[in-house]
Order: structure tokens, then C-alpha cells, then sequence
């Protein structure tokens, strides 16, 4: 045996020159991960299994995607800051005739263009807090399944740490928290408090998750089912399907601003390009039956059920995408757990 | 074994395990660990936190909180005693806080887990699981390597074994009195019963905390149970040197009786309790093994490979399970995980693991899941971090049982003590390596201290690391 390694040894409790701190030792200082977002081809990690790479893939294609200087967006940016001058320009001009013609009708213009500044600064700022949570969720995310993976004990303690700060502002998480907070002080490996975590925090919300798009689904449906206009059908599943994903990301806790939402379409889109050959085997095959008989029965009505899959499969992978943390206690629920109302056909929904 | 007495025993499990089936099917769950490797312990905190609804988050039923109600029921053999486990937890979470006695015989205890069953269509069936468990001195377990042995194949074994330069200093009285005996010579009760006294003494000797031996068969010649003093404990090995046994000799007289042995003792024993297994731990203590060195643990895996060698591994089957279950999850705990801190668990089940690895590889090759946790049925210790001279050593408080030592100091029993009892070795095969016995505490880079159960809130199971994992291993396929 080595000699560099420390003797066992032993300090009694009782001995005058021990001191005991009782207080709470601080967990782990909180790992910096950083993780590389894939392109949204698929990223071969072997320790992750082929749903998980395809979340990741497409977070990385949208809520995930590092800023990168392309052609178009130095075209961009240069538009919007000559957009950005004209405005000024403009606002020069306006405030200087104003002043022209009345002291006070110049002032009230200089108020308007601070209100214009703070307002539109408090925007900006709201906007890039939103991409950022965004891209911190992912993060954990891809971060959570390595650790689960790894069954790495500390990373699991820190990242599930992150996980409940999450959820801090929420009162209805309170046990929960509590929970997750005294697995994290026992000795659990990793794979299983990743796990205990998921089952305590997670899964109250998928259930929220999983009503918004079951509601959101029922809607398009039975709307579809008796509007007179095709172009009303699409506004509304269009509609719908917008205010689900806005939904689903508040739920999960990364709100998403105007940017961050485009960023979020961007995932769900890649998402759903990226599965979508899965849905042959999973539930396409149930689609096309439950069209067909329903199509039979009337097609306005098979019309409506087209539309609510539809949005029960973008709301599925909003869910994916959203989520902090992948689907491992449980497996990720499909469109015939979400929404069966619309494979029963002889009710006629 | 003859054919006659191979088909008559066969006949006997299929014909007990038809039994069971009928009386309601059970899950029958084998706590094997060889003595001190804490069977009861474990049973113990096992039953008071389903009962009693402990803490268990990776059990996945109980996390769900789909575990309605747990109860103790009586157990389906009127023949076995009930495993006393008020006693032990009186025992344990009492005033006294002791650890349970070393157990004397065989008894069992039956758990009843109802539990609703979440149906992936909504709604939840009631269901129920019924869990027989079975605690015996872990002595007897070595047993199970005698059954296929015949007489002069264990004679020259425990012989040679004895003469090793590990073992030859222990036994010197008994190789001195072996030398003199005369297997050809005529039967003499007198002889017998002084060899099998001479023989208990050196297996007492080598089994002794200092050495931490494992492979000490026979097991009731250590643990005799209610056969204190029969013939068929009164038998030792003898050096037969491959000659023919003539009968009216010591050596017959000494086969019938190790004959006799197998028959009414070993066997009995393998078919009641291991023939018809659904699930399996095995206990092992590493700790009491790492403290004496790498010759202990070179002893300890033959005993573990001789006694999972009698395993039924296989993958479960429905008519299997009717006429001869087999063991299809197995898990290897290293228990007393309390004893070091939790950095250290990785090392040892990676010691663990490579101590069982034939063990494990045979199981696997048949269908059987495998698991390896560091575990501690009740945690005696929390965790800490010592800064000494400008060092942080990771450590463990607790309360040292008394007389235990380390580094000069000796514990009264009474005064808690923060104990870093050093690190093992990131390569497992570094502590295995080498045949050291019995070694100084400077000899071994660790040292690990018994601690006194735990302070406990009256009522509430003491705290645990990893039982709910062992849990979910064990049974938690059984409550989805």
C-alpha cells in the first residue's frame, strides 16, 4: 500500500480540541456542465437511447441553438439598425417640430419617447431572460440524462438541485421540493434520485401538461367538426396549437417571449420531422383507421378528429422539448393516452 | 449422490413447491449472507419500514404512494418459528441499541403488501403480495458446498487447507493431533469425539473477528443448534491419502458419520430453504474481511462461490414457477455500508463485484438479473468532513461499539467519534492482492470501526442507505 494515502484514524466528539460545526454542510458546489447542442442530425452518445438523442436533436435545432454569425444575420442586423436610425430620425424631427411649435406639446413628446426607450429596453431584456431560461432548460435536460446515464452521483446532487430551483416560485411544489431536497441529503446514486426527482417533480406537472393537450385537442376537434370555413378551421388550429405551446413551456417553467417562442416552433418542428417516421409504428396506423371509420361516419367529423391529432401531436412534443428533464420513470405518454376521445368513434364526439 | 436419493430429493422440492403454489403463491425472497454478514438486521429493517411506512423513495410502489397497507401475517410452515422481529427491533431502536444476538435457528415470517396497481387505462386494481422470508444461522450455509462432496475429497481439502501457511498457525494444536491419528485403526468413540472436539476448536479460532475467516464447513460444528453433542456432529477430517476405507475403522466410522451429516443436516436444510427461491440476496460483509486482510477475502469469495454454486438461477417460467422455481433476480449486497463514507461505495462494490464475478457470470449465463449495491439495512452513521492540519478527510460519526480501536484509540461504547477509516484502493484488485491474515493496523490502509445502532425517534424505522433500491431490485417488479 501506497504511503501517500491518510491513515485511518478517528476524532472523539467529546475530546476538548474537537470543535463540531452542526451547521448543514453545503452541498456540492452547483457543476458548470456545458453541453454542445447537436445539429439536428442525431448525436450518437451510445449511453443515450434513440428518443432521448432526438429531443436533444431538436432542442439543438431551436431552444438550444447557439447564436452563429451567418450571412443573413449580419444582413439582418444591419437592416435593423438602419430601421433603428430612420426610426430615431424620425423621432428627432417630430419632437424638434413639436418643440417648434409649442414648449409644452415638446415636452410631452420627450416624455412619450422615455416611456418608448424604457419600454422597449424592459422588452428586450424580458426577451433575452426568456431565450436564456430556454437554453438553461435544455441544458439540464441533456445534462440530467448524462448524469442519469453515468449514474454520477455528485452531477445528479447538483443538476437535481437546479431542477427543484425551478420550481422555487411555486407553492403547489412545496412537498415535492421537500422531497427531492432530503433525497438529495441521503445517499442515493444517481440513476435513482435523477429518477425520484423526475417522479416527485416532474410527473404532477405532465399530468397538467397532458390535460392542456387533451383540452386543446377536444377543442380542435369539435370546433373543426361545425365551422363553416375551411380558412376559420386553420385559424383556429393555428391559434390553438400557439397558445398550447405557450402553455406547455409555462408549465414546464421556461416562458417563452417572442423569440424564445419562434426558437421553441423551430424545436417542435424538428421534433416532429424527426419522429415523425416513428409515428408510423406508434400511432399513424391508429390515425389513418380512426380517420377512415370516421370519414365514413361523416368527414366534416373525420376532418375535426385529422385536426385534434394533429395538435395533440405538436402539444406531445412541445411536452418533449419543454420538459427539464427526459422521460425515464415513465415512458412519454402518445396521442392515444393524451387524447382518447378521439379513437372512440361510436360516440361520435 | 445416487440416482435413488437424487430423484427422491428432486421429488421432494417439486412436491413442496406444488405445495406452496397451492396455498396462494408467495413470493419467497433468500436473505443468504454467511454469519455476521447481518441477515437479521436487514430482515428486520426491511419489515419495519414496509410496516411502518419508512422512508423509500426508489421504491417505485411506495414513492407512487400506491402501497396501501403492509402486515405481518402468520407464515404458511407451522413447523418453523416466527422470526422474532419485535424482538430485534427492540433491540435495535430501544434503549438498549445493541445489535440482534448472532441467530440460533431457523425461522421465517411472512409480509403482506397490498398495493393498488395502476392500470393504463385509469382506475387501480387492489392488489396483494405475500413475502415469506427466512432467517437461519449463517454458519449452516456453508453447508451447502458439502452436499455434492464426498468424504476423502473434503478430507483433503479442510487438511490441506489447515496446513496452509495462512491458516497453519491457527491450527497447530489440530494438525499436531492429526498427525497422530491412524485413520486404519479401529473405531474408538473416545479418539472421534477428541478429534471433533480438537477440530471445533481450530474452525471457533479462525472464525474470530481478529481473522475473519469464511470457509469453515461443517456449519453446525460452529453453530450447533439442537444438535449439540449427536453423533453426527462427532466426526473430523482424516488424512486418507487415497486409500481404501476397511470397514470396522476410524475412517468408516468417520465417513458414516460425515455421510450422515449430508443426509439428515446439509441436505434437509438446502431443500426447506433454497430449493425453491423466487429472489436472492446475498449479504456479504467485506468490511470484517478488509480489516484482516487479503488472505480473509481470498477465503471469503470461496465461501461465496461454494454456496451460490447451489443456487437455481435460471430465467422465472409460469409452470416453472408451479414445479421448480428458479432464482431469476439475484442481488450482491455489501452490507455495513454505514461503516464508510458514501464516496467510497463505488470501490466497494467494484470489490465486491470482482470477489463474485464467477458467481455472477454463472447466474447471468442462465437468465438471471443481477445487481451489486453497497448497503446499509440501517444507517448507523452521518456523514462529515474532519479538517486536520490543513487536510479534509471525508468521515463518519458515530458511536464506536466498545473495545473497538483505531489509530491508539479505544471506544468506550458511550462517547460518539468522527472516524475517517481511510480509502480503498481505486483498483479492487490492489486490497485482494497478496495472502496477509490477521494484519496490524498499520499493515492495511483502512480500518474499519463497528458503530452502535443509530439514535432513533421512537416509532419511526431508522434511516438506511440504498435498502429501497435493494427493494425495487428485489420485489419491485412484483408491485408495478
Amino acid at each position: 500500500m501506497s504511503d501517500d494515502r491518510p491513515r485511518p484514524r478517528a476524532f472523539r466528539l467529546d475530546d476538548h480540541r474537537v470543535a463540531v460545526d452542526d451547521a448543514r454542510a453545503p452541498l456540492a458546489p452547483m457543476a458548470t456542465i456545458l453541453t454542445e447542442p447537436e445539429p439536428a442530425p442525431l448525436g450518437d452518445d451510445p449511453a443515450l437511447d434513440l428518443a432521448e438523442r432526438e429531443v436533444e436533436a431538436a432542442q439543438g435545432a431551436g431552444v438550444a441553438k447557439k447564436p452563429r454569425w451567418s450571412l443573413a444575420t449580419v444582413a439582418w442586423v444591419g437592416f435593423g439598425g438602419l430601421v433603428s436610425l430612420a426610426v430615431g430620425l424620425w423621432v428627432d424631427s417630430l419632437i424638434e417640430a413639436l418643440f417648434a411649435r409649442a414648449q409644452s406639446l415638446g415636452a410631452i413628446a420627450v416624455a412619450f419617447a422615455v416611456l418608448l426607450i424604457v419600454g422597449a429596453l424592459g422588452l428586450l431584456i424580458r426577451e433575452i431572460v426568456a431565450v436564456a431560461r430556454q437554453r438553461r432548460i435544455a441544458e439540464l435536460h441533456a445534462a440530467l440524462a448524462r448524469a442519469r446515464a453515468a449514474d454520477d452521483r455528485e452531477a445528479a446532487r447538483a443538476l437535481v438541485g437546479r431542477l427543484a430551483a425551478l420550481y422555487a416560485r411555486r407553492p403547489e411544489t412545496a412537498r415535492a421540493r421537500a422531497e427531492v431536497e432530503e433525497a438529495r441529503r441521503a445517499v442515493i446514486d444517481g440513476r435513482d434520485l435523477v429518477d425520484v426527482a423526475e417522479r416527485a417533480l416532474l410527473k404532477p406537472i405532465d399530468k397538467r401538461v397532458q390535460a392542456e393537450i387533451a383540452a386543446a385537442a377536444r377543442r380542435v376537434s369539435m370546433v373543426t367538426a361545425v365551422s363553416p370555413r375551411a380558412i376559420l378551421d386553420l385559424l383556429f388550429v393555428a391559434a390553438q396549437v400557439v397558445r398550447l405551446t405557450r402553455r406547455v413551456a409555462e408549465l414546464y417553467g421556461g416562458r417563452p417571449g417572442l423569440f424564445g417562442f419562434f426558437a421553441l416552433l423551430r424545436s417542435i418542428g424538428a421534433h416532429l420531422a424527426i419522429t415523425g417516421g416513428m409515428a408510423v409504428g406508434d400511432s399513424l396506423l391508429q390515425q389513418v383507421v380512426g380517420h377512415g371509420v370516421a370519414s365514413r361516419i361523416s368527414a366534416r367529423l373525420g376532418e375535426g378528429v385529422l385536426n385534434g391529432l394533429l395538435t395533440a401531436r405538436v402539444g406531445l412534443s412541445a411536452m418533449a422539448v419543454c420538459r427539464p428533464a427526459p422521460f425515464e420513470v415513465d415512458k412519454p405518454p402518445g396521442v392515444a393516452e393524451v387524447a382518447p376521445f378521439l379513437f372512440r368513434k361510436a360516440k361520435g364526439e | 449422490m445416487s440416482l435413488f436419493t437424487d430423484l427422491a430429493f428432486e421429488a421432494g422440492v417439486v412436491a413442496r413447491s406444488l405445495a406452496d403454489y397451492l396455498s396462494g403463491g408467495a413470493l419467497r425472497l433468500g436473505v443468504t449472507g454467511l454469519s455476521r454478514s447481518g441477515k437479521t438486521v436487514f430482515i428486520t429493517a426491511l419489515v419495519d419500514n414496509l410496516v411502518n411506512g419508512g422512508r423509500l423513495p426508489v421504491l417505485r410502489a411506495a414513492a407512487e404512494g400506491r402501497i396501501a397497507r403492509v402486515h405481518l401475517e402468520p407464515q404458511p410452515d407451522d413447523a418453523v418459528p416466527r422470526f422474532p422481529y419485535e424482538e430485534h427491533l427492540a433491540a435495535i431502536a430501544g434503549p438498549e441499541r445493541r445489535w440482534p444476538a448472532s441467530t440460533r435457528r431457523v425461522s421465517q415470517l411472512r409480509v403482506t403488501i397490498e398495493f393498488e396497481r395502476a392500470s393504463a387505462w385509469g382506475g387501480a386494481r387492489a392488489q396483494s403480495l405475500n413475502l415469506d422470508i427466512v432467517d437461519y444461522p449463517g454458519e449452516w450455509l456453508l453447508d451447502l458446498a458439502l452436499i455434492d462432496k464426498s468424504y476423502a475429497d473434503w478430507s483433503r481439502e479442510t487438511i490441506e487447507a489447515a496446513r496452509s501457511k495462512a491458516r497453519a498457525p491457527l491450527a497447530g494444536d489440530w494438525n499436531a493431533y492429526l498427525a497422530e491419528l491412524d485413520p486404519a485403526a479401529s473405531a474408538d468413540e473416545a479418539v472421534a469425539l477428541k478429534a471433533a472436539e480438537r477440530f471445533t476448536a481450530y474452525l471457533r479460532r479462525a472464525r474470530d473477528a481478529t481473522y475473519a475467516l469464511s470457509t469453515l464447513p461443517p456449519g453446525r460444528f460452529l453453530m450447533p443448534g439442537d444438535l449439540e453433542g449427536s453423533p453426527a456432529l462427532t466426526f473430523a477430517p482424516l488424512p486418507l491419502d487415497g486409500g481404501e476405507i476397511a470397514a470396522g475403522s476410524l475412517a468408516a466410522m468417520m465417513e458414516r458419520r460425515y455421510e450422515a451429516y449430508k443426509t439428515h443436516v446439509a441436505r434437509p436444510f438446502f431443500r426447506d430453504h433454497f430449493a425453491r427461491l423466487d429472489r436472492q440476496i446475498v449479504l456479504v460483509d467485506l468490511l470484517a474481511a478488509l480489516n484482516s486482510g487479503p488472505g480473509a477475502l481470498a477465503d471469503l469469495e470461496t465461501a461465496l462461490d461454494g454456496v451460490t454454486h447451489a443456487f437455481r438461477a435460471g430465467r422465472a417460467s409460469r409452470l416453472g414457477a408451479i414445479f421448480r422455481p428458479r432464482i431469476d433476480r439475484i442481488l450482491f449486497a455489501a452490507t455495513k455500508a454505514d461503516h464508510l463514507h458514501h464516496a467510497d461505495h463505488d470501490r466497494l462494490e467494484a470489490a465486491l463485484k470482482l470477489m463474485t464475478s464467477r458467481a455472477i457470470a454463472r447466474a447471468e449465463g442462465l437468465g438471471a438479473e443481477i445487481d451489486v449495491a453497497a448497503l446499509a439495512a440501517v444507517r448507523a452513521t452521518r456523514e462529515a468532513e474532519i479538517r486536520h492540519n490543513g487536510e479534509a478527510l471525508p468521515a463518519i460519526v458515530g458511536t464506536p461499539e466498545e473495545g473497538e480501536r483505531i489509530d491508539g484509540q479505544v471506544f468506550d461504547g458511550v462517547a460518539e467519534a468522527a472516524v475517517f477509516p481511510g480509502r480503498l484502493p481505486d483498483d479492487p484488485a490492489a486490497a485482494l492482492a497478496g495472502e496477509g491474515l490477521a494484519l496490524a493496523e498499520v499493515d492495511n490502509s483502512w480500518r474499519f470501526v463497528r458503530f452502535r445502532p443509530p439514535m432513533t425517534q421512537r416509532g419511526a424505522p431508522p434511516p438506511h442507505i440504498r435498502l429501497d433500491r435493494t427493494l425495487q431490485f428485489l420485489i419491485g417488479d412484483r408491485l408495478t
